[in-house]
């Protein structure tokens, strides 16, 4: 949730960002990560929790209609049913009736969607933006790196606040609103994977081949670049669906759609009397989050042991 | 942002922050300019706010509040009244809340700095601690303990951990104040008002470095795991110095240099505070300013409030590059 | 029971409120009922003697933007602004008026003259006397200009004279009832002239650190964080105000506010205290108080209004298909948990002189609502939704988020399709009010004391203003209606008024330019330490100069 102003710094980035700077101090010869098979095996049992946490949370998104069909925000029963007291709604009714358990399988596809659309926009931007400034160097760089300064300076939830505030509340606009606070974090990733690689042998020999720019870019550079962006990427959605969180708990929700973000919004109001409002869709974000952030972590590890990012 | 590739320091540091200078004044510049042209899209004005607070007005009265705000001029009048303002160093005054911007923004800002500071302290001092358990212990008890903590903490929205700390400890026990940051029905002096600041401190700061402390532990734990293996620690354990002497001497002092960028890139966004943790603890602080004046379309402070922030961001990062050159002076600022 | 010593200033009234009720105006005023009575009761009551001393947390929220009523109307304004300002009157529970700087008034037979005679003994904050040049300077300069309400409410104004220092004569175009609905203090305020003549008073730097004649000396205003009121030791109310010291704090989150109630860090809360939710428990509580009382003159009234600009809103069948669908006391129970009722007609029930039930009712029968859209020809399509529009649902706070997503389920029922468009604030008054960008709308309103006010603003053509807020946005300019509305302004006796008021009342349900849902009730939540609360009409926005801590 709040990846509010100070903390758009997803772990995987935090935890690698630094790492560059003893790398340069004193190189090493050998990739001590690596060389444990244990300590693989327990960061790819990282993943695997994660990939398999995240698997239940897309099966639910995706089969939400056949699980419980109709619409999830339905009135269908006495409002305040509190968790576990009967089975006709096992996880209990909110304030105007709606069943807690359907909406928490349907809020799955709209908290989700928020979150991969939102860390594929920034993904996508920050790729552009950043393959073009770390690829072409020289004025290309010092616009394009200008452009991402100024993004980066806003304060994050400031600006998302007002993205939402200027286009209105809706899915789309928490969408976009998230994206442009978080591309900057790709784009500079991007850049500086572009710089090791721009200059490396293959990339030397493609250009003697005579390959354009364009090609060079998309066949040599970006599928060597890729794997750190992944990461970052499934952190970007753990960001995002946090943030939706915070928009709605600051009332910027989408009334129109059922999320968890829009969940915890409406139960904020009767946290008092009926915290399990909030904590139930509060559990899912944590679940879902946890579950990106061990992938991510996971996937740093296996697919980038050695990555030093910038 | 992007670092130029100064060598540092042999008497460079001063081109190196004229260099950054020519740099960083376009960028507030087109922050500015961008976010005044920005923020006109948004529907609605501060006379409608203010129509819409009172409940009702007339035409007329609406058409002197536009007046009186300067709406009704044309845009572009409005910008360069505002550049002319900005370059004698005025940030304008504040309508909705009858104060000049920069006297709002500073009697905030003290209170937001103490906040985040406080956490952030508190953080990297619980997350030095508990990665340098972890990476000690790694891959034990221990280690899986405080990785489960420190997911869980940064997993969990914000506000839901403060509005719980505050039924536990506030509504329950009754230890600890619910919010605000005095208790105004006593008018402490000296000691004891420090001391009632510094309780009404203890639910928000917890709250914030509950999300902050993973990031530390992480960052602290892979970074001595790293240092772990490099050849001087290897040197200093062949020696048959004692483990502990050599995680706080060798491996944990190296560590540290991360842990420096990290903090020096979170505290530049600091001080536009925690739109969040401010408004579930009544904190008066600048998050909430920014975020109120979102709503009331209190332009002049929002841009303001972004004006003051851009250029704490870009002050710390040169700090940060700063220090990191003179802390270790073998890397070269780039 | 001991009798406050405000006891005596009461039996002084007699006279002036017998010259006053010779007034045509002033007899608008008078639904002394039951429930009043009882108002009246309980503040003698249980309280016992009242005790001198002591700091009062209050909450507000938000954060006003000025501290003068007068000229910063927003409710939070007033609730600070009532206890350093005074009014000409007030009103006590039953609706009466009482004196405040003015001693007694009359009123000439015609209804174009009201004489008052103010206070001799009242000075500003500053030390300067109280004179009937500041009524003058307060009615025509600042509440005719610069009130957001006052040129409309003081149209017919046309001059204030001043033949001694403690006499103000207002002289009208003609008869005007309606302005003793507004000489209270919290909507006209008496400033000091010696401070804001000459200067803009919209921007005068005093609105930030007033000086008035009320109870409370303004002390200081810490942005953000609280305001601190100290009591006027010189206060013309001898005996009051009891408190020492006032202290506003801004809290916006509703939990929190809340929480520092049930922590004991703040024992009032005036306005909008706690969620809706909470307001059973805290009533479960000992320590707290929950008071319905109190907002009888703000008179929130909730409806759902029609564009009738767009189609097909402009057929009154489907307009009737709404009314039918949309279950009112369904509504008060869940969204508004029992702090509401279902309306009747867009003039509350409480208000005796003016209401009546005998108008056309439309009971919640989706039967009805189905045949009435079927014979609009607005029929269902092959995936069962006959309509699809959009609703707006106000932006003064979540119940109305709520309400919006209640009303879009109960429209589902019937195959209409809503899609609910939240806002803040300013987006709010531009698509609703400037823009007219919406199918349709739901709003409370503040009926006021007098429908002149408050009601006649949704009915009326001329109401019909792009660009304010709570003006007549459906678009109903319907000729019937339109002269009823012009009669009542014009009515200078008062029976044949209130029989115009009824026709109103009849005409808005027959004409149906939205749906009359709610009566809301509104409510303050404060320490059981507290007596003294006010509860007449305005209670909820009225001085604190009652109020004791130590029951």
């Amino acid at each position: 949730m709040s990846l509010d102003a100070t903390t758009h710094v997803p772990l995987a980035a935090a935890e690698r960002a630094p790492a560059r700077a003893p790398a340069s101090a004193a190189p090493k010869k050998r990739a001590p990560r690596t060389s444990s098979f244990g300590y693989r095996f327990l960061r790819s049992r990282t993943a695997l929790a994660g990939g398999f946490g995240l698997a239940i949370v897309a099966g639910a998104a995706i089969f939400a209609d056949q699980i419980f069909p109709g619409d999830p925000l339905d009135m269908v029963a006495r409002p305040f049913i509190w968790p576990f007291t009967t089975w006709a709604h096992p996880l209990g009714t909110d304030m105007l009736g709606r069943d807690l358990l359907v909406g928490l399988v349907h809020a799955s596809r709209v908290s989700l969607a928020v979150g991969l659309t939102a860390a594929g926009l920034a993904v996508f931007v920050g790729v552009l933006f950043g393959a073009l400034s770390g690829y072409f160097g020289g004025w290309v760089d010092q616009v394009l790196t200008r452009i991402t300064e100024v993004f980066q300076t806003m304060p994050p939830l400031v600006f998302v606040v007002v993205v939402v505030a200027i286009l209105t509340p809706s899915v789309s606009s928490i969408i976009l609103g998230i994206a442009v606070t978080s591309w900057p974090q790709i784009s500079r990733l991007v850049r500086a994977e572009t710089l090791r690689l721009r200059d490396a042998e293959f990339v030397q020999a493609a250009r003697v081949m005579g390959m354009g720019h364009a090609r060079i870019i998309l066949a040599h550079i970006l599928p060597n670049a890729i794997s750190p962006v992944v990461v970052a990427g499934s952190i970007l959605v753990a960001s995002a669906i946090l943030t939706e969180a915070a928009l709605s708990f600051l009332g910027l929700g989408d009334p129109n759609l059922i999320s968890w973000g829009s969940m915890i919004g409406s139960g904020r109001e009767v946290l008092r009397t009926a915290w399990y409002m909030t904590a139930l869709p509060g559990i899912a974000i944590s679940f879902t989050v946890m579950a990106l952030n061990l992938l991510g972590n996971g996937l740093n590890d296996v697919l980038n042991p050695r990555v030093s990012l910038t | 942002m992007a670092r130029f590739g100064i060598t540092l320091p042999e008497g460079r540091v001063l081109r190196y922050l004229g260099l950054r200078v020519v740099q960083v004044v376009p960028t507030i510049l087109a922050i500015v300019v961008l976010n005044f042209f920005f923020l006109r899209l948004a529907p609605g004005d501060l006379a409608e706010v203010i129509a819409g607070e009172a409940g009702s007005a007339t035409p007329e009265y609406m058409a002197m509040l536009r007046q009186q705000f300067g709406l009704d001029e044309p845009l572009l009048i409005q910008f360069v009244k505002y550049m002319t303002q900005l370059f004698q160093l005025n940030l304008g005054y504040s309508f909705r809340n009858s104060m000049p911007v920069l006297d709002l923004i500073l009697s905030r800002a003290p209170n937001t700095a103490l906040l985040m500071l406080s956490s952030l302290t508190l953080a990297v001092l619980l997350g030095i601690l508990f990665g340098a358990v972890s990476a000690q212990w790694q891959g034990r008890w221990p280690d899986g303990v405080l990785s489960a903590f420190s997911t869980v903490g940064f997993a969990t929205p914000l506000f839901w951990v403060g509005l719980m700390l505050i039924v536990l400890f506030s509504v329950e026990l009754r230890w600890l104040p619910a919010g605000g940051m005095r208790d105004l029905q006593r008018d402490y002096q000296g000691l004891a008002a420090v001391a009632d600041i510094a309780r009404h401190m203890v639910l928000p700061v917890f709250s914030l470095a509950f999300f902050y402390i993973a990031i530390y532990t992480r960052l602290t734990r892979s970074a001595m795991l790293e240092v772990q293996e490099l050849d001087y620690v290897r040197t200093a354990r062949a020696k048959g110095i004692a483990p502990l002497p050599i995680a706080v001497r060798h491996v944990l002092r190296n560590a540290l240099l991360p842990l420096v960028t990290m903090t020096g890139l979170q505290l530049g966004t600091l001080l536009s505070g925690s739109v969040v943790i401010e408004t579930v603890f009544a904190w008066p602080g600048m998050g909430r300013l920014a975020f109120d004046a979102v709503f009331q379309r209190d332009l002049n402070l929002l841009l303001g409030v972004l004006f003051f922030s851009s250029f704490l961001v870009i002050v710390s990062n040169l700090v940060t590059d700063l220090v990191y050159a003179l802390l270790d002076p073998r890397i070269d600022i780039r | 029971m001991t009798l406050p010593p405000f006891a005596s200033t009461f039996a002084s009234l007699a006279v002036s409120r017998r010259s006053l009720l010779a007034g045509a105006g002033a007899s608008l005023l008078l639904p002394a009922t039951a429930r009043f009575a009882a108002a009246q009761e309980a503040k003698a009551g249980p309280g016992g003697t009242p005790k001198a001393g002591g700091t009062l947390v209050a909450v507000l929220d938000p954060e006003p933007e000025g501290l003068v009523a007068g000229i910063t109307i927003s409710a939070p304004a007033v609730a600070v602004s009532s206890s350093i300002f005074d009014g000409l009157v007030e009103y006590d529970e039953g609706f009466k008026l009482r004196p405040s700087l003015a001693r007694s008034w009359e009123v000439s037979p015609d209804g174009t003259v009201i004489t008052f005679r103010l206070r001799d003994d009242v000075t500003w904050h500053d030390g300067k006397p109280f004179t009937s040049a500041d009524v003058q300077y307060s009615l025509l300069e600042v509440t005719k200009k610069t009130h957001p309400r006052g040129n409309a409410v003081f149209a017919n104004l046309i001059a204030v004279e001043t033949p001694d220092a403690h006499t103000a004569v207002l002289r009208f175009s003609r008869a005007s009832p309606v302005v003793w609905a507004a000489f209270n203090g919290t909507e006209t305020q008496i400033l000091p002239r010696h401070l804001y003549e000459g200067t803009n008073p919209l921007t005068n730097p005093w609105n930030g650190k007033p000086v008035g004649t009320g109870a409370f000396v303004f002390k200081e205003w810490l942005k953000g964080e609280r305001i601190v009121l100290e009591r006027n030791p010189n206060y013309w109310d001898k005996g009051r105000p009891y408190l020492d010291r006032i202290v506003f704090r801004i809290i916006r989150d509703p939990a929190s506010r809340a929480a520092a109630l049930e922590t004991g860090e703040a024992q009032y809360i005036p306005l909008n205290p706690v969620p809706l939710a909470d307001v059973a428990r805290l009533k479960g509580s000992q320590d707290i108080k929950v008071e319905t009382r109190g907002f009888e003159g703000p008179a929130p009234m909730y409806f759902f209004d029609f564009n009738l600009r767009r189609e097909p809103f402009g057929d009154i069948r489907v307009r009737q298909a709404f009314a039918h669908a949309l279950n009112r006391q369904a509504l008060a129970d869940t969204v508004f948990y029992g702090l509401a009722k279902p309306a009747t007609g867009p003039v509350p029930s409480y208000q005796t002189q003016f209401y009546t039930p005998d108008v056309p009712q439309f009971e919640y029968s989706l039967a009805k609502a189905e045949a009435l859209l079927d014979a609009a020809g607005l029929t269902k399509g092959p995936d069962g939704v006959r309509l699809r529009i959009d609703h707006i649902p106000s932006a003064y706070g979540d119940d109305y988020r709520r309400a919006g997503e209640y009303f879009k389920q109960a429209l589902k029922r019937i195959g209409i399709e809503v899609t609910l468009r939240n806002y803040d604030l300013p987006t709010y008054v531009k698509v609703v009010f400037t823009d007219y960008d919406f199918d349709t709308h739901s709003a409370w309103y503040s009926a006021y004391p007098d429908p002149q006010i408050g009601v006649q603003r949704r009915y009326w053509s001329q109401a019909i203003k792009k660009g304010t807020p709570s003006s007549n946005a459906s678009g109903i300019a319907d000729p019937e209606i339109d002269a009823v509305i012009e009669k009542i302004q014009t009515e200078g006796d008062v029976e044949a008024r209130n029989a115009l008021i009824r026709e109103l009342q009849r005409l808005a349900q027959v004409k149906l330019p939205s749906v009359n849902l709610l009566e809301l009730t509104f409510f303050r939540a404060y320490s059981a330490e507290l007596s003294g609360i006010d509860l007449a009409p305005f209670g909820g926005y009225q001085s604190l100069k009652t109020v004791w801590l130590g029951a």
